[in-house]
């Protein structure tokens, strides 16, 4: 496997002719295999910031380094073979079959025959879709979430060191979207590629980002950090706006009760059990509903704790959820 | 006494051909004199059309990457088409000379409007998701064109080859004009002589459905993705609109 490259944002600008600058000294730096979010409003840039990296826009000045190298050297043609590339509206080929999509990159390469048709199958069954089934088909007869599937499979087809991805998947229905987010996290887990992922919906941010570029209008950087930086410690107003109202909530969202500091076991007839592996935020409204005050935590079957109202208030006020990401990722 | 000369001519003395009738029995005996007008009138219909693909695509091809162009195109190419075809077969003999070069100059002429404006659309109807992907995962502009864009415009060009070959073969019944033979020859020799011009025209007929049908083939073979769509229904629409467009 090729190991994921770091990805540098240089001062970078945009200017499309004479028109005002959609991208102003964009500057950033993507440690290698982490998932950079760019949310924003619409306009704010963020999709012509990512489209810089493969050169699919072209940078008015500053640079981008990729691995420490200029995406301005050489082809750019050859630059994007070594990208992978994923977009709302997925772009497959309609005309050809689910093997020959995935196969696209391989075959521009020169892979033999073979070769390709064993990669095909590995990257189907990776993004959990059956080869057999599937490889012959046209991408017209599949789901929605079947064809992003199948998008995030051409992508990783040359397993490339950094992932670009548009808003992959804002047009699936929410059920199935939550459902490729968590598989494509844990794909990523596995595959620990570089990504910059960009959405306009800050949930999926917080949820899909090891950081976050929150980007507002005239292509401005509002402010780069972990996400649970960003709700603690909204850089601006906007910011805060941006990520609403909620954020405390959202932080708690971050967080699961077993790596919480829980109080010691007590006896509390009535109370719903809580299981260890949910996030703090559900807890807190398992609580809130049952009209309980606190309620055993409870993993591997055994009471290891007791998680109360107080304390997760007591979290919030002190700001010690922010501390606790990594843990929570794992 | 030209009337007896034409009669002599056709070669049969029965009352059937002497009165201009339908005379099954001339026909059956004359049909080889058929042959050779009617190989002209293929190879004039299919010269015109592939000459005509040629031209028409390379211009399609220059002006999908430079929109201003495709006005002026439609606009010279649509000149061409309103031109008589007999005033041209004239206007060129002095250049051209009599003879078939004459009229596929002509022939070919009256194609280029058909075609370009259908491989035009068939590329503006190409999806814009699917060339943006393309060019994102690494084809040059190059296998972008002839891996993406002209198998997706497949379907529109075809239907234009069709349109462009049922009226070159109708065309073409006046390339005689110009002195490139075909059955349009045949016709106008002895047009008062109904098995005549039966026989000619039958022929004429049965050239234009069977290109269609040739053509259609090459389209659903060629296109097995379109049938993957809804299956036969969407076959079936294809008929239907390119009927329409006949």
């Amino acid at each position: 496997m090729t190991d994921p490259a770091t990805l540098e944002f240089r001062a970078v600008c945009k200017r499309y002719a004479d028109g005002p600058l959609v991208l102003r000294d964009l500057s950033l730096e993507v440690p290698a295999g982490e998932i950079c979010v760019l949310v924003g409003p619409s306009g704010c840039g963020k999709t012509t910031a990512m489209r810089m990296v493969n050169r699919m826009v072209d940078i008015t000045s500053g640079d981008i380094l990729i691995g420490g190298r200029s995406v301005r050297d050489g082809d750019a043609a050859k630059l994007r073979r070594d990208i992978g590339y994923v977009i709302q509206q997925v772009g497959l080929f309609p005309h050809q079959t689910i093997a020959g999509n995935v196969a696209a990159v391989p075959k521009l390469l020169g892979w033999d025959r073979r070769r390709i048709a064993a990669r095909v199958d590995e990257l189907l069954e990776l993004v959990g879709l059956d080869p057999e089934e599937l490889r012959g088909r046209y991408p017209a007869q599949l789901s929605g979430g079947q064809r992003q599937r199948v998008g995030v499979a051409r992508a990783l087809a040359v397993d490339p060191p950094l992932m670009l991805m548009d808003e992959p998947f804002g047009a699936i229905d929410p059920i199935s979207r939550e459902r490729l987010q968590d598989e494509f996290l844990r794909l990523q887990a596995q595959l620990r590629r570089t990504v910059v992922f960009v959405t306009h919906d800050i949930d999926e941010a917080i949820k899909m980002g090891d950081r976050i570029a929150v980007m507002k209008a005239g292509g401005v950087l509002a402010q780069y950090a972990t996400p649970a930086e960003l709700l603690s410690a909204p850089a601006d107003a906007f910011v805060a706006d941006f990520v609403g109202a909620d954020r405390a909530l959202k932080r708690l969202s971050l967080l699961r009760v077993r790596d919480v500091e829980l109080a010691p076991p007590a006896p509390t007839p009535d109370a719903p059990v809580i299981a260890g592996d949910r996030t703090v935020r559900d807890a807190l409204s398992i609580l809130l509903e049952a009209g309980v005050r606190q309620a055993p935590v409870v993993a591997q079957d055994t009471v290891v704790g007791m998680l109360s109202v107080d304390a997760v208030s007591r979290m919030l006020a002190e700001g010690d959820v922010t501390t606790q990401r990594a843990a929570a990722g794992s | 006494m030209i009337a007896q000369l034409e009669i002599h001519q056709r070669g049969g003395d029965d009352s059937c051909v002497a009165a201009n009738g339908f005379c099954p029995g001339w026909i059956a005996d004359n049909l080889d004199r058929y042959l050779h007008p009617f190989w002209q009138h293929v190879y004039l219909s299919v010269v015109a059309v592939a000459a005509g693909f040629v031209i028409a695509f390379a211009l399609a091809v220059l002006a999908h990457r430079r929109r201003w162009l495709v006005g002026p195109i439609i606009g010279v190419t649509g000149v061409l088409y309103t031109l008589p075809s007999i005033a041209v077969f004239f206007l060129l003999q002095p250049i051209t000379g009599r003879g078939p070069l004459t009229a596929l100059i002509a022939l070919t002429a009256y194609t280029l409007l058909i075609l370009f404006r259908n491989i035009v659309t068939g590329f503006d109807n190409v999806p814009a998701d699917a060339v943006d992907a393309a060019r994102g995962i690494g084809f040059t502009d190059r296998q972008v064109l002839w891996r993406v864009e002209l198998p997706l415009a497949m379907q529109e060009i075809v239907a234009g080859l069709r349109i462009a070959a049922t009226t070159t073969v109708g065309l073409a019944t006046l390339a005689f004009f110009a002195g490139a033979g075909g059955l349009g020859g045949e016709i106008f020799a002895d047009i008062t002589f109904k098995s005549n011009v039966v026989v000619a025209g039958v022929l004429c007929l049965m050239l234009a459905i069977v290109f269609d049908v040739l053509l259609l083939t090459v389209q659903r073979v060629a296109l097995p993705w379109q049938r993957a769509h809804t299956g036969g229904p969407r076959a079936r629409r294809l008929w239907r609109e390119a009927r329409v467009m006949d």
